[in-house]
């Protein structure tokens, strides 16, 4: 008998036959977004009964807001994660494609006009993060948060502090009502097929999992990750976009906060902090849970301040999470 | 030839040279803003620069150890308004000053000792831990002040902001002092030593039979304990307490902290050259002041030359390796 | 037909391969051996495309080839399965079978039916059943491998390099790889089988290269050749380094371990120290040395086993620091990742396990350290300009000699060397002997691994051999032949040829 453990030769159990080509995403939603989708809802019956009018309708236009510009982030950090990345800015790029963008309405330009400069500004400044994490030998961590205070410092020089108000009506449409959810439902639903289907996306896994393996096989991996974050870049523009709707206004400090928010929402959901293993709808899952906890306890009126705590709890939890089931695997 | 390459090879004539042209740098921003500038020079002017300094001193103090020490501590800015919420609420209690501040101080420490134990038990990455936690103490601060900003305090004590032992401010010396201890500490004590050695190669000091774990628990406990007697220096300062203090400090500190030379994976730094990393800052942002342009230009550069330093350092890294391997 | 012309590199201090010149015939399982540090794995890097900086040629059926990437190797139809396998866990088995050539419908769209159904054809030629939907890291490491293999057919290589395609296997999934390697063969694919193991060498390859020392010693055909012959080919070398005399006189007992077992590395080691002695471990990769005597110092968890340190039960460790104080030092055999701490200075190396003698009240003498650092370093010839040098900037051997003073500071009684020459010249090799011997004239014991069995046979009084986390036999140093003791860690159940 061999002394070292190897896994036992199990021809029958590798032999199970499963005709549905979608196998991978079957097996990774049993394992790992079913305990979420049940703290969702859960929550969701909580709240209902605790706060009186959650579920009414002006509320629903808040928590649709929130929900959706935290998780169109969020969707984009996912991706940045998968590759083993982090993108710090993304709160950044979010103000600055706002304000920066916001020009044009103080300037009297048509929506038409600043809408795609907004968008503009996101993939440039995540254009700029992809260049300098694929050609500088630094970590994403350093690259981003330099960039995050670049773009940051580079608003307020340019705004002067000053709030951009007011904002045409016009402009309300992208915030209204179920408008949000759709944006983001749109989104969810084109990323889930891009990470579920496209060489990009699966690629992704790869370049995670063990970049040495995906150079070696000839992925293009310098490419792929300055896509990833010109895709968080752009996300985050319209993720602001929405923000902007219906309040009226556009303040140099939007979006702060969102790069803990997003990481928190990627990390609740499954995805590891490491790279390579990891899904959109998980996130998804993990930002409609932070959101739901935002506008619940605001309607609780506790103090908002208190988000902060809680993300910053479930963070940890989620992560040691991670960390023990990376240290299962590695004993045995 | 070879005498010329063996003395580059010395860590500390590479340390010296950094401080020397950081040294050089804050001598040629004194000169130009002085000319550009006649406010600058003046005593007012100077001593409000150094008293400015003291706080993110401090905490450049306190993250210099720990990125030493291999870590990383993103959380330094709210533990120092922690301290500094903790002392106003508490006294607003009713509680006897002293024992306030004492409170305050070990609230710096229970945290440093929480991200030790998160680092070290789960073995986590500092990046996150501290992130996580960095966000969890901001908003117990905002919990405590409920957005109100407290000016509510013993006039003494306040008042020891306004106090100069020979002409220089109090607080300044209080940085000074701790510089000083802390440098004596890494450099001469035994503890020290086994701080460089951890950064510099965790495993091999393990294996020569380091306590590794319980050091952690020192430098961030150490490095709580410095930020919070950073949020006292800041309350002091300004005689108020405000929720958002410190909300900036990761990024300047790291930066000023890396620009004086400390690594980013450990094993090399110089309290120094941090400190004088966080002069130029200062006095560049004083200089901005003076001279009418938008302070935040200030966060810009930073953010300019964080990615630059490192990116050079790893640069230099592979350079110097590779001219080690042709020169043997 | 593959065939190597003069192929040599170099890295800073060794030449690992050296005028190497061999031929490989069109279709057929070509065997690669040689001890440690032979040069397989260097020669497999170049093949690959990993290192594509060396002297001499290579050319595939007549024509020259220089591969600068692994890509490269891949797309000229070469393809690599490393011992480190590079499948990617969260993805499936038909991704990573195609991974970076997923077949595309349009605008880059995944055609899964194509996939799987090409998947299926290649699983199927090799006869094995495994769901192409499957995630490959719920594969045992066997599947894995078989993973890979489809890939390298995929790509359609003419050529497979399999590097100790073995060493994770068992019985059972050994034939099944034997198994496909025929069916590959059938194919006409050319196998590089690489493998310390000679057993499985004589039962798959048709031909036979031996490399010694960087150099190619002999090619030869299967059937006209024994397991003996091999090995004497592997090992046989002109005992050219000589070992400083030891009049060994082994006292009293000094440490004895018994039943020491970690899971999964090493079962049921025990054996004896005594003063003044030095005794040898010799074994192949993955035979349990290091993890043993890790274990042994307390660095790593001792599932079952008692230590006996001077006559009295120390136990297992639970922290290095526990032996150090009890008189145990370790010398790791990975002096960059965990001898070494490169930015420090020589004097802050050699001073670290004892600065809490060299203090009073936790400040550190300076001047003690000083003194007692100039003293080692003239005593060990250590060539530096000043102790404040950086540990970058010593050579290999200087810095083996600055780790062994950090070790002899500590003044252990008994001390653990894994591997102390590797890497370094034969100079500074022969003074590391000489500290050895002055060590046990002191009185102090020593266990020293190393993998190359001249070293271990002219240095150690008793030769321990390990394989597969066991201690199977102890030779004494009159007893004991190079060729004796490799048939003793290959597996002993060599069979004569005919």
């Amino acid at each position: 008998m061999k002394l070292f453990k190897t896994n036992s030769n199990d021809d029958s159990r590798d032999a199970r036959q499963d005709k549905n080509g979608f196998a991978a995403l079957k097996r990774v939603f049993q394992i790992r977004e079913l305990p979420i989708l049940l703290y969702v809802l859960g929550l969701i019956v909580v709240f209902s009964f605790i706060t009186k009018g959650f579920l009414s309708i002006k509320n629903f236009e808040n928590i649709s807001r929130q929900i959706s510009t935290i998780g169109i982030v969020s969707i984009g950090m996912t991706l940045v994660i998968l590759t083993g990345g982090i993108d710090l800015s993304v709160g950044a790029i979010l103000s600055f494609a706002i304000n920066i963008g916001g020009q044009g309405i103080v300037h009297g330009w048509p929506i038409w006009i600043v809408y795609p400069f907004m968008l503009f500004l996101g993939i440039a400044l995540g254009w700029i993060n992809g260049f300098l994490i694929t050609r500088i030998n630094v970590p994403a961590l350093i690259i981003t948060l330099g960039t995050m205070n670049i773009y940051r410092g580079t608003i307020m020089v340019i705004t002067e502090g000053k709030y951009i108000t007011p904002i045409p009506h016009h402009y309300n449409f992208l915030g209204s009502g179920i408008v949000p959810f759709v944006v983001l439902a749109v989104v969810l639903a084109l990323f889930i097929f891009i990470t579920l289907n496209t060489r990009f996306g699966r690629n992704l896994f790869a370049i995670g999992g063990s970049e040495l393996s995906a150079v070696y096989s000839g992925v293009p991996v310098r490419q792929f990750k300055m896509i990833v974050y010109v895709i968080s870049g752009l996300l985050s523009a319209l993720a602001g976009m929405i923000l902007v709707g219906k309040s009226g206004f556009i303040q140099p400090q939007a979006g702060i906060g969102y790069e803990l928010n997003a990481i928190a929402a990627v990390v609740i959901g499954g995805t590891s902090i490491f790279g390579g293993s990891g899904s959109v709808l998980g996130t998804f899952l993990g930002s409609v849970l932070i959101g739901l906890i935002l506008a619940g306890l605001t309607m609780m009126a506790v103090n908002p301040y208190w988000i902060g705590l809680i993300t910053g709890i479930l963070i940890i939890l989620a992560i040691s999470a991670d960390a023990i089931r990376v240290l299962k695997k590695a004993k045995g | 030839m070879r005498k010329r390459s063996e003395k580059v090879l010395s860590p500390v004539t590479s340390q010296r040279k950094i401080l020397y042209v950081l040294g050089m740098v804050n001598v040629l921003i004194i000169i130009i803003l002085s000319f550009l500038s006649p406010t600058f020079t003046t005593y007012g002017n100077l001593t409000a620069v150094l008293s400015r300094m003291s706080e993110l001193s401090m905490l450049a103090i306190a993250e210099t150890i720990v990125l030493i020490s291999g870590g990383f501590d993103l959380s330094i800015g709210s533990i120092m308004a922690l301290s500094g919420a903790l002392c106003g609420k508490l006294y607003v209690m009713g509680i006897p000053f002293h024992i306030v501040l004492i409170l305050a101080l070990l609230s710096g420490v229970a945290v440093g000792g929480l991200n030790a134990f998160l680092v070290v038990s789960l073995n986590l990455q500092p990046f996150i831990v501290t992130l996580a936690t960095m966000s969890i103490v901001r908003s117990i601060v905002y919990g405590i002040l409920k957005g109100i900003v407290l000016a509510d305090f013993p006039e003494k004590f306040l008042d020891l902001g306004y106090v100069y032992v020979f002409k220089i401010p109090l607080l300044f010396l209080i940085v000074v002092g701790t510089a000083v201890v802390i440098i004596i500490l890494l450099k001469k004590t035994v503890i020290g030593r086994y701080i460089f050695a951890m950064g510099a190669n965790e495993r091999t000091a393990y294996l020569s039979g380091i306590f590794v774990n319980r050091i952690k628990f020192f430098v961030y406990c150490l490095s709580g304990l410095i930020c919070a007697i950073a949020g006292l220096l800041f309350t002091i300062r300004i005689r108020a307490i405000i929720p958002d203090a410190g909300i900036n400090a990761p990024l300047e500190v790291i930066t000023a902290v890396l620009i004086g030379g400390t690594a980013i994976t450990g094993g090399k730094g110089s309290v120094l050259g941090s400190l004088l990393g966080i002069l130029a800052m200062y006095l560049l942002l004083n200089g901005f002041n003076l001279l009418g342009l938008n302070p935040f230009w200030n966060i810009i550069i930073l953010g300019i030359i964080l990615i630059y330093v490192v990116g050079q350092e790893n640069i230099l890294k592979s350079l110097r390796q590779r001219r080690l391997i042709q020169s043997r | 037909m593959i065939v190597v012309e003069k192929i040599s590199k170099s890295f800073p201090g060794v030449k690992a391969l050296d005028n190497v010149s061999f031929t490989v015939n069109d279709g057929e399982v070509h065997g690669l051996v040689g001890e440690n540090g032979a040069g397989k794995s260097t020669f497999i890097k170049i093949l690959s495309g990993i290192y594509p900086d060396y002297e001499g040629r290579i050319l595939i059926n007549g024509t020259p080839i220089r591969f600068n990437s692994v890509h490269d190797a891949q797309k000229n139809g070469v393809a690599t399965i490393f011992q480190e396998l590079t499948v990617i866990h969260e993805l499936s088995v038909m991704e990573n079978i195609f991974l970076g050539r997923e077949p595309l419908k349009f605008g880059g769209i995944i055609d899964w039916d194509n996939m799987r159904r090409r998947s299926e054809e290649v699983l199927s030629f090799l006869g094995v059943q495994l769901d192409p939907g499957m995630l490959v890291g719920e594969l045992s490491i066997a599947n894995q491998q078989i993973v890979e293999i489809c890939k390298a057919l995929v790509l359609d290589a003419k050529i497979i390099i399999m590097d100790e395609p073995t060493s994770s296997l068992t019985e059972h999934e050994v034939e099944r790889l034997f198994a496909l390697i025929n069916k590959l063969r059938e194919r006409k694919i050319t196998i590089i089988y690489v493998s310390h193991k000679i057993e499985e060498i004589f039962e798959i390859c048709d031909t036979i290269t031996v490399l010694r020392d960087g150099k190619h010693i002999g090619t030869l055909k299967r059937d006209r050749t024994n397991p003996n012959e091999i090995i004497s080919m592997m090992v046989g070398r002109s005992l050219e380094t000589a070992f400083p005399k030891r009049t060994s006189r082994p006292g009293e007992l000094i440490l004895s371990v018994r039943g020491l077992t970690r899971y999964g590395e090493f079962e049921d080691v025990s054996f004896d120290l005594h003063r003044g002695e030095i005794i040898g471990f010799a074994g192949l990769i993955g035979a349990g040395r290091t993890e043993l005597v890790k274990a042994i110092f307390g660095a790593t968890k001792l599932d079952k086993g008692e230590i006996i340190l001077h006559g009295e039960k120390t136990g297992p460790f639970l922290h290095p620091q526990y032996a150090l104080s009890n008189g145990l030092a370790y010398l790791s055999e990975d002096r960059k990742g965990e001898g070494l701490m490169l930015q420090l200075s020589v004097r802050k190396n050699i001073t670290l396990s004892i600065l809490k003698k060299l203090s009073k009240y936790s400040f550190i003498k300076y001047k003690n350290e000083k003194s007692i650092v100039e003293d080692f370093v003239s005593r060990f010839r250590i060539k530096l300009a000043s102790i404040e040098q950086v540990m970058e900037s010593l050579s290999g051997g200087n810095q083996q000699k600055v780790v062994i003073s950090r070790l002899l500071l500590t003044e252990a009684s008994v001390f653990i060397l894994d591997e102390p020459t590797r890497g370094i010249d034969v100079g500074a090799k022969y003074e590391i002997y000489r500290i050895m011997n002055d060590l046990t004239a002191e009185g102090k014991g020593i266990i020293f691994i190393s993998s190359e069995l001249p070293e271990v046979i002219g240095i150690s009084d008793r030769i321990l051999c390990m394989r597969e986390g066991r201690l199977v036999r102890t030779f004494s140093r009159e007893e004991a032949t190079e060729e004796d003791i490799m048939r003793v860690l290959l597996g002993g159940q060599v069979h004569e040829a005919i």
